[in-house]
């Protein structure tokens, strides 16, 4: 056997260069696109500032609701018909929202993009929303969630967030609300939210062979009919984390597994610390080879993964650690991930580790951003954070410019290992004495 | 109608040793694809060794000759790169995008693994890729409900001994019993390079990839014979329908209906993947427009169907559906077998077939829209097929189906004598 026994060191590096953006103004909307030539397939995403952040009180839900109501019939056609000639585009529609937008988008081949953004005006300005529609919407959503609240996850979830941020917020409640609040719904909510998020004319986002597309006949066909101008969308939310540590046990009776969700408040979006926090983030628990998975999987064979990220909205943020464990080994797991996190804000990164956290952070940039739909994400993230068409340019600079002290510093100022909420969701009567027996904080049973 | 499903250079060689490579040339952008496809699955595996493909593609990477554990993951990030490998019943997979300039790095880790693993093969390293084995199995199969749906059909639809009776993760009890001289052996008489495709897609030139592969591949010799997995491709009927109800902790019945169809490859699976998009991808389809909006029985975001795409016997097709509350399990599979019965009986109209080719297009294109969707896709039909080139005929031979051939598939593969039924009860409703 010869096998080549040196490692071959890099090639010259090639340039990344993100595609040329174009932004201007058309028919009383905001209009972003970029080029890619040669590339079959095109992107139109609709940008509306309707996002779960605009959900009133009590309400959550109500932006998913209206998501697939949308489709039930519009001013010129039934739901039917509707779907046939969209389908026979070759897309579907896809609408969904974070907490900072509510988005709807088709991907077709390039010269059926106009037809496509027709449709997908047509859906999102003229809904007919039928109470007997919606009210049937809202019952399906509502057994959807309880589908999706009987896996788990969901309900570790909503344990963890109303803790971080109080269940009396609309940000301390889950993004797409839950089965009681879907249901809870009437039309009329569903009707007044529609009248006024989505007939402002919000942002079309264009991604694919700009040559063969007229950008301003799109725009106006996406922004016809609408008015408004934008709404004010509030400040930062200041979040203190808890002076002491908190174990949250969701019972799963019969569960092979416990589900683990960790965290605490952080930084929203805009903070002038993210990219050393975000590395920060990768070298504990982002990548494969980080801290977390590297102990938890690699070494003790407790999981298939874990993983642990900060993750920012306009408004607010949060530190938090996900996985599944064998139910044997929960205490231990837990006991274990609470280490890590402790060891990376009290001692900080490595430059070995941050040179793989870096170089991966970055590289991922020119890996990830191929595909029109993924192009149209990284617009959309300009538009909703107002950041430069360089910014993915300058992003790329800032990560391989990290110093360790910068990211250490980081990892101690937003890491807060004596603060945890941690929530387990699992078999109950099997680990409650154990994770009691950690002292890691006091056990309180969730009543969801 | 595109002549072609793929538009991009496709160059090929095969090393003395039996490596065949594939090469597609796109500098649209500075990343470059790498793909290997090894004509290993859990189809070939023995009984008493179910699982055993899957858990050696763990063991890939936790290290090898010059390749220390832990590094091959550290490396392929550490440069900007994704990766990962997967197994199915068919072969296993595995594969790194990464910028340009570090295609010679990954070409290394890729022919260390492959030559170069059994020395450095643990009983530690088994252990512990076991227990995350057994693991994945908990997280995805047994912990979730309805996820051990697919583990079900396989022995309903594949009789024992059959290569695609057992699921690809393994049994428990078959993986507690891996024992190293076993892996050791599996991986001198599969991971050979002449049951190998090496594929790079993107950044770089045919010329660069070839001299390359013969400097890091070139000295792995070849296994005079892989072993073959059993032929499958005959499946006896039962000749009467199958059913299985499961009553456990589901939060509402679920009815599966499975077949087999026709080989990924064949004409007549290509009319089976047309037939699948009109019965059941979108709002537009069959199911949705009978059973989720026509008579209100199913839950419309869990109503469907997909063929799997196995090329070395007849492939399932699945349709399935979850019931809406208050509607009865036997309702919600007497309806879902009602519209799988018409499509031998009920013509496909010209708006449904052109509804269905549409998205089959756009499917396409998506796959084929990035430099590792292109890689995997020419690694397929070379190592399935012979030739990367086949993968331009799947489109337009998906463009060409009639709704004759619809019908006459239908007809032929879909009869209620031919079906499995896999149905889930709530517990209490019992």
């Amino acid at each position: 056997m010869t096998l080549i026994s040196t490692r071959p060191g890099p090639g010259a590096a090639r340039p990344y260069r993100f595609p040329q953006v174009v932004r201007r103004g058309v028919a009383g909307g905001q209009l972003v696109a970029a080029h890619l030539p040669g590339q079959s397939l095109a992107v139109a995403l609709l940008l509306l500032d309707a996002g779960a952040g605009r959900e009133p009180q009590g309400r959550e839900g109500l932006g998913t609701v209206l998501a697939k109501a949308l489709e039930e019939g519009t001013a010129q056609r039934d739901a039917t018909a509707y779907a046939l000639a969209i389908e026979a585009l070759g897309t579907e529609l896809v609408a969904g929202l974070d907490w900072d937008s509510f988005q709807v988008s088709v991907q077709v081949p390039v010269d059926r993009l106009p037809a496509a953004v027709e449709l997908l005006a047509e859906a999102v300005r003229t809904p007919r929303l039928e109470p007997d529609d919606v009210r049937r919407v809202r019952d399906d959503e509502a057994t959807a969630q309880r589908m999706d609240w009987a896996n788990p996850g969901p309900r570790a979830d909503a344990a963890l967030r109303a803790d971080l941020f109080g269940a009396e917020n609309r940000w301390g409640r889950p993004l797409y609300g839950d089965p009681e609040t879907v249901a809870a719904l009437e039309v009329e909510d569903v009707r007044i939210f529609h009248s006024e998020w989505f007939l402002r004319p919000g942002t079309l986002i264009v991604v694919g062979d700009l040559e063969r597309l007229d950008l301003d006949a799109l725009a106006a066909t996406a922004f016809a009919g609408t008015g408004g101008g934008a709404v004010d969308r509030g400040g930062p939310v200041e979040v203190t984390p808890r002076d002491s540590s908190k174990i949250i046990l969701v019972d799963r009776p019969g569960s092979v597994q416990s589900t683990l969700r960790l965290g605490h408040p952080s930084p929203h979006r805009a903070h002038p610390d993210h990219v050393p926090m975000r590395l920060a983030g990768t070298v504990l628990g982002g990548a494969f080879t980080s801290r977390l998975n590297h102990l938890i999987r690699e070494v003790r064979g407790y999981t298939y993964g874990i993983r642990g990220d900060f993750v920012s909205s306009r408004r607010f943020g949060r530190f938090a650690v996900s996985s599944g464990v064998q139910t044997a080994v929960t205490a231990p797991a837990l006991v274990e991930a609470v280490g890590e996190i402790t060891r990376t804000q009290q001692t900080g990164v490595t430059e070995p580790e941050l040179a793989v956290a870096r170089s991966w952070l970055a590289g991922q940039l020119s890996v990830e951003l191929q595909t029109p739909r993924a192009i149209a994400a990284a617009l959309t993230t300009l538009v909703v954070h107002d950041l430069p068409d360089d910014y993915h340019a300058r992003l790329r600079a800032a990560l391989l410019a990290a110093e360790v002290e910068e990211v250490s510093a980081a990892a101690a100022a937003h890491l807060h290992p004596e603060g945890l909420t941690l929530v387990v969701e699992g078999d109950a009567n099997l680990i409650r004495a154990e994770l009691a027996a950690t002292e890691l904080g006091e056990v309180v049973t969730s009543t969801r | 109608m595109p002549d072609s499903g793929f538009p991009w250079p496709i160059e090929t060689t095969r090393l003395d040793n039996g490596l065949r490579v594939v090469v597609s040339e796109d500098r649209t952008a500075p990343a470059v694809a790498v793909n290997l496809w090894y004509d290993i699955g859990s189809r070939h595996e023995p009984e008493g060794q179910t699982g055993f493909a899957h858990l050696f593609e763990h063991l890939m990477f936790e290290g090898s000759t010059n390749v220390a554990k832990t590094e091959h993951m550290k490396l392929v990030q550490g440069c900007g790169g994704s990766l990962n490998a997967t197994t199915n019943p068919d072969r296993t997979n595995y594969f790194e995008t990464v910028p340009a300039e570090h295609l010679e790095l990954t070409l290394w880790l890729e022919a260390d693994r492959m030559g170069g693993l059994v020395p450095a093969l643990t009983q530690e390293t088994l252990d512990n890729q076991r227990d995350v084995v057994k693991n994945e199995r908990r997280q995805r199969y047994e912990n979730v409900p309805y996820g051990d749906a697919w583990l079900r059909l396989l022995p309903l639809l594949y009789p024992p001994g059959h290569p695609y009776h057992h699921a690809t993760i393994g049994s428990m009890a078959d993986l507690n019993a891996a024992d190293l001289p076993t892996f050791q052996a599996f991986h001198t008489a599969y991971y050979a390079p002449n049951n190998a495709v090496l594929t790079v897609v993107g950044d770089t030139s045919a010329a660069e990839v070839f001299a390359l592969a013969e400097k890091y591949f070139g000295a792995i010799p070849p296994r005079p014979e892989i072993p073959a997995a059993p032929d499958g491709q005959h499946v006896p009927g039962a000749g009467v329908a199958t059913t299985e109800t499961v009553v456990t902790e589901v939060p509402a019945p679920r009815v599966y209906v499975a077949h087999r169809t026709h080989p990924f490859g064949t004409a007549g699976y290509d009319v089976t993947s047309v037939l699948a998009t009109v019965l059941g991808s979108g709002r537009g389809s069959r199911l949705y427009q009978r059973l989720a909006d026509g008579e209100r029985i199913a839950q419309p975001d869990l109503v469907g169907a997909y063929g799997v795409d196995l090329a070395y016997a007849p492939a399932p097709l699945i349709a399935t559906a979850t019931a809406r509350p208050g509607v009865p399990a036997e309702r919600l599979a007497a309806g879902l077998g009602e519209v799988v019965d018409e499509l031998a009986t009920v013509p496909v109209t010209a708006a449904e077939l052109d509804r269905a080719k549409a998205l089959l297009s756009t499917a396409w294109w998506r796959q084929m829209s990035t430099v590792e969707g292109r890689a995997d896709t020419l690694g397929r039909y070379a190592t399935q097929f012979g030739d990367p080139r086949r993968a331009a005929e799947r489109l337009p031979a998906w463009l060409a189906v009639t709704a004759d051939q619809i019908a006459a598939v239908a007809a032929e593969v879909l009869a209620p004598a031919d079906r499995v039924t896999l149905t889930y009860l709530p517990e209490e409703s019992s």
